[in-house]
């Protein structure tokens, strides 16, 4: 399946730049938020050893593991491999074979809800080999897949809530089973990416507004109904952080609308929000310079070259940083969008602009939470933050969208 | 079905998408500015609060020497193992570790955790934690990652309970302390001297405490020092003390409750100090536990208090010296002035007493005070009438404090008509001075005082202000000589001479007496209690006696030493507390003739 030459020179040169750029300040960012441990692992595992020999094993052992930010460049590197097998395939074949990869995709997370093993407590990742991959991210990329196709085949001009419905309970079967896992960041990507296809597939405004109502308070109760007391409690330690939690208030909290009472974390519930806040405040103009950052360097930020590592680049770079960041990330989704405008067919523009809002809701969503404005979600940051799955996901999102770019003129 | 499609209504839809867009990240745009640069400095400041601790480093208090240079006080490296309770993410295992390495029980830790003054102190787990406590808590640095071993200099008292008063004793500040202006910019938690020269010179003492600036990482462990400035130590004391008498005057009391006083009349300087039962220092340096402190605050026997001068005694026939003085000087009496003594004398209605039922006769003043008469002092008391007694004893320096160099000095009681007046509201009775001529009725004084007092009559009249520290840090400290009271030297012989017949002829101090050295003094028997009660108890009970005292100085001529002994509830003071005093003069003389030219010093 040879590309076409006259396809690669369609290829939006600067939507890739951009996206290569941020990964690889991505990948800075990991190196600089890995390099420091708190606590050498080495030491640990050597005082846990029952002779000599086997501490000196250990050390040896410990010494060759490979750093985080050579493992996210190797996770890049697939990363490629997949965007270019992606935008070798024409997304319309791709959009033929939907059911199929739907189908692939929900047997996949039924299966991993049922015999995948656990954890730290859920059931998100799919071990393959020493990868572990997480079925959820593909699964987001087929739902946009799905969707895209099904509204653009109502050759309607104006969708109505009943259209909506094949659609919407497809992607609700999927969203389900990622909430299940529990993955409620994860889950919750659908909903814009759903919103911005049934949207530009022509949905009337006043369908709109109903679905918008609908979505919001189904996804917040539904989210409220399989949220487990300790993210009940970041709920509401965000929206409401004057409720003490041992108060007489807090108390009755607990009881009837089963929050935890208490954090398990003794730190409390709004750690890490209030951490990664002091750590993005603390950055000032022009950071703390790389690899020099507090927070970062010496344990105070948590997750902090995964979820929270647009924290670390706000702190160590400060707002230079954080603006040449930002700037990227809107040329990016400017580029997303454009491109949605100028594809050639119905489909294209669907699945372009699903695809472009659900990587845009997760990129606003994480920054705004590193900010400390919306609870704290387990939700990467597109192309920044470590990670197999997302990064893999990331670039496969960007090699369809190109694909739809670069078939704009074809035939 | 149409053949092209119609795209143009996605296309414009496309564009409300990307204009929101733009408008979120506008907003983040906004929102990091707030935060990093209009609110920037409040953040660091958070993150500093997070990350950078100021760590004291303790000075090492100054040292205390003797008059000869031996070491009286000084420090002792020692560990100190630390613990803030708020770095420990499950604080009962770390307490349970805690207690089975260290052996020491889990209530007791919790203890020490709730005694302290503040969230985020640290708390002292063990002071003084000998090497195999710091060496098995180090082997688990993992598991206890929030345990502090601090190096901390520890005081040290090599001679114990020797002299434990005049030294004193340190102990954590205390919230009062915190407050006043004495202890300004001393932190909470510091250890400060609580009694003793410890307390009085503790601004010297403590130096200037350093700080480290540390950067710890989230889980409360040192990663590195940002800035140290040093700790200056403390200057070194030297004392007037000497070991050797103080040994000397220790080892005179045997067993027995009380306390002397020992100093040089020429210049006010105190040899030695003792006051007994005692308390060890050394246990106060590591943070006494709270039940043995309660112990000591409870004892009958009052071990924490120096008797020197925070003891308020009667004063007993010392007295007779202050009114044979008065006397003299207002012409009422001269040296050779005889009066009777028929065992007994009737004043204002009342009948007095002499201790001898049959009298001494015509008896001198200077058989007066060697017998210790009452019935002549009687006599002289009432002539000079209560103001003139009451001017005379403070002019010997008696109801004030000496302006000795050591804390909470006592001022003892001379009472006069305007006293009675303003605190009992009644009128003073003339009877009432025949009992205040002997040193009776509401007269009380300090060893102290009464040390200085026989200070006085030795060097010829002049009154010394006591003294412990020569010198702060190599620097001579500076002391007022003695100051004349004005007396007639006439009025210090006729004392004097009376003071060496209480010794040397056939007196009431006579078991002083040492040969060659002409030891001049005056017995004197404090009542505990009535006359009456004592003789309807017949003696049984001990805790009824009379305290016992001896003051005086010796030799006669250019004294050298004066002192006061008291031995509580030994009755008699010739036969309690002169053999104390003989028996500290003893040493005294040996050492003197061993080495004259050190002593002259």
């Amino acid at each position: 399946m040879a590309i076409d030459r006259r396809l690669l020179l369609n290829i939006d040169w600067l939507l890739l730049g951009t996206s290569l750029t941020l990964a690889c300040i991505g990948l800075a960012l990991i190196a600089s938020a890995t390099r420091t441990r708190q606590e050498p692992p080495s030491v640990q595992v050597v005082a846990n050893a029952p002779d000599a020999a086997t501490a000196e094993r250990a050390t040896a052992a410990q010494a060759r593991r490979t750093p985080q930010w050579v493992k996210q460049a190797g996770w890049m590197a697939l990363g490629c491999i997949a965007f270019l097998v992606v935008i070798a395939i024409d997304y319309r074949r791709l959009a033929d074979r939907a059911p199929l990869l739907y189908v692939a995709a929900a047997t996949m997370l039924a299966g991993l809800l049922l015999f995948g093993h656990s954890i730290a407590g859920t059931r998100r990742w799919l071990t393959l080999g020493s990868l572990q991959l997480q079925p959820s991210e593909p699964a987001k990329l087929i739902a946009a897949l799905v969707v895209a196709r099904a509204f653009a085949e109502s050759r309607k001009d104006s969708l109505d809530l009943r259209d909506l419905i094949g659609p919407g309970v497809a992607t609700a079967v999927l969203a389900l089973l990622i909430a299940l896992e529990p993955d409620l960041g994860t889950a919750f990507c659908l909903v814009p990416m759903f919103f911005a296809a049934a949207f530009l597939g022509g949905l009337r405004p006043r369908a709109l507004v109903v679905l918008a109502l609908v979505l919001v308070l189904g996804a917040g109760g539904l989210g409220w109904a399989f949220a487990k007391g300790y993210q009940r409690r970041r709920v509401v330690s965000h929206v409401a952080p004057y409720i003490n939690p041992d108060g007489w208030l807090g108390r009755q909290l607990a009881r009837y609308v089963h929050i935890e009472p208490r954090a398990s974390d003794h730190r409390g519930a709004g750690y890490q929000s209030r951490q990664s806040r002091i750590a993005v405040g603390s950055g000032g103009f022009l950071g703390r310079g790389y690899g020099q950052g507090g927070q970062s360097q010496l344990g105070y930020l948590p997750a902090r070259h995964t979820d929270f590592i647009f924290s670390v680049l706000a702190e160590e770079t400060g707002f230079v940083g954080v603006s040449l960041t930002l700037a990227l990330y809107l040329t990016l989704f400017w580029r997303m969008f454009e491109t949605a405008r100028r594809a050639r067919d119905r489909l294209g523009a669907l699945l372009v602009a699903g695809l472009a809002s659900m990587l845009t809701f997760q990129v606003i969503y994480n920054i705004a939470m590193v900010a400390g404005l919306v609870p704290v979600k387990g939700l990467p940051l597109p192309l920044l933050s470590y990670g197999g799955s997302s990064t893999l996901s990331a670039f496969m999102a960007i090699g369809l969208i190109l694909n739809v770019r670069m078939r704009r003129f074809a035939n | 079905m149409r053949i092209y499609e119609d795209i143009r209504l996605a296309q414009a839809r496309v564009a409300v998408l990307q204009y929101a867009v733009v408008v979120a990240c506008a907003s983040l745009f906004v929102v990091f500015w707030y935060l990093q640069v209009l609110r920037g400095h409040h953040y660091r400041e958070l993150a500093d609060n997070n990350q950078v601790r100021q760590v004291p480093i303790q000075a090492p208090r100054g040292p205390m020497l003797d008059h000869s240079g031996a070491i009286l006080v000084e420090n002792q490296a020692s560990f100190s193992l630390l613990l803030r309770p708020e770095d420990c993410p499950n604080l009962d295992a770390t307490i349970a570790t805690l207690s089975r390495l260290l052996r020491i029980s889990e209530s007791q830790i919790r203890e020490r955790i709730a005694r302290r003054g503040a969230p985020f102190q640290l708390v002292v787990v063990k002071a003084n934690a000998s090497p195999q406590d710091v060496a098995s808590v180090v082997a688990r640095r993992l598991e206890l990652p929030q345990l502090e071993v601090n190096p901390v200099p520890l005081r040290s008292y090599p001679l114990g309970t020797a002299a434990a008063h005049a030294l004193g004793r340190v102990g954590e500040i205390t919230e009062r302390q915190l407050g006043s202006e004495e202890y300004a910019g001393v932190r909470s938690g510091a250890l400060v001297g609580q009694a003793g020269l410890e307390a009085s010179y503790n601004r010297f003492l403590m130096g200037h405490e350093g700080v480290r600036r540390v950067i710890v990482n989230s889980r409360g462990v040192e990663v590195r020092e940002e800035k140290r400035d040093a700790a200056v130590d403390g200057p070194q004391l030297d004392l007037t003390l000497d070991a050797a008498l103080q040994q000397a005057m220790e080892q005179a009391f045997a067993r027995r409750a009380g306390c002397g006083v020992a100093l040089d009349p020429r210049t006010g300087a105190v040899l030695a100090l003792v006051s007994r039962p005692s308390f060890d220092p050394n246990d106060f340096s590591t943070g006494i536990e709270p039940t043995r402190w309660a112990r000591l605050m409870a004892d009958p026997d009052t071990p924490l208090i120096n008797r020197v001068i925070q003891g308020q005694y009667s004063p007993g026939s010392l007295f007779k010296i202050i009114v044979a003085t008065a006397g003299l000087e207002e012409g009422i009496i001269t040296p050779e002035t005889t009066l009777h003594c028929g065992g007994q004398i009737t004043l204002y209605g009342n009948v007095f007493h002499c201790h001898r039922a049959q009298g001494h006769g015509a008896i001198s003043l200077r058989r007066a005070l060697a017998e210790s008469c009452n019935v002549y002092f009687f006599q002289v008391g009432v002539k000079l009438a209560i103001g003139r007694i009451a001017r005379y004893a403070q002019k010997l320096g008696l109801g004030t404090p000496t302006g000795f160099d050591l804390p909470h000095e006592m001022s003892g009681l001379i009472p006069d008509p305007e006293w009675k007046q303003r605190v009992q509201g009644k009128p003073w009775y003339a009877g009432e001075t025949v009992s205040v001529a002997i040193g009776q009725g509401q007269v009380t004084v300090t060893p102290l005082q009464m040390a200085c007092v026989a200070a006085c009559v030795a060097n010829g009249g002049r009154l010394p202000k006591p003294y412990f520290v020569r010198a702060i840090g190599g620097v001579p400290q500076p002391h007022a000589a003695p100051q004349s009271v004005g007396l007639k030297p006439e009025t210090l012989a006729a004392v004097r001479d009376g003071m060496w017949a209480v010794v040397n002829e056939h007196g009431s101090g006579w078991r002083a007496q040492i040969a060659g050295h002409d030891v001049c003094g005056k017995t004197g028997s404090a009542q505990v209690v009535s006359h009456e009660r004592l003789v309807r108890s017949g003696g049984a009970n001990e805790q009824l006696l009379p305290h016992a005292w001896f003051i005086g100085f010796a030799p006669r001529d250019n004294p050298r030493v004066a002192f006061a002994f008291l031995v509580e509830h030994g009755a008699a003071g010739g036969e309690a507390a002169a053999p104390v005093a003989q028996a500290f003069l003893q040493r005294f003389f040996s050492a003197d003739d061993a080495a004259p030219v050190a002593r002259a010093n």
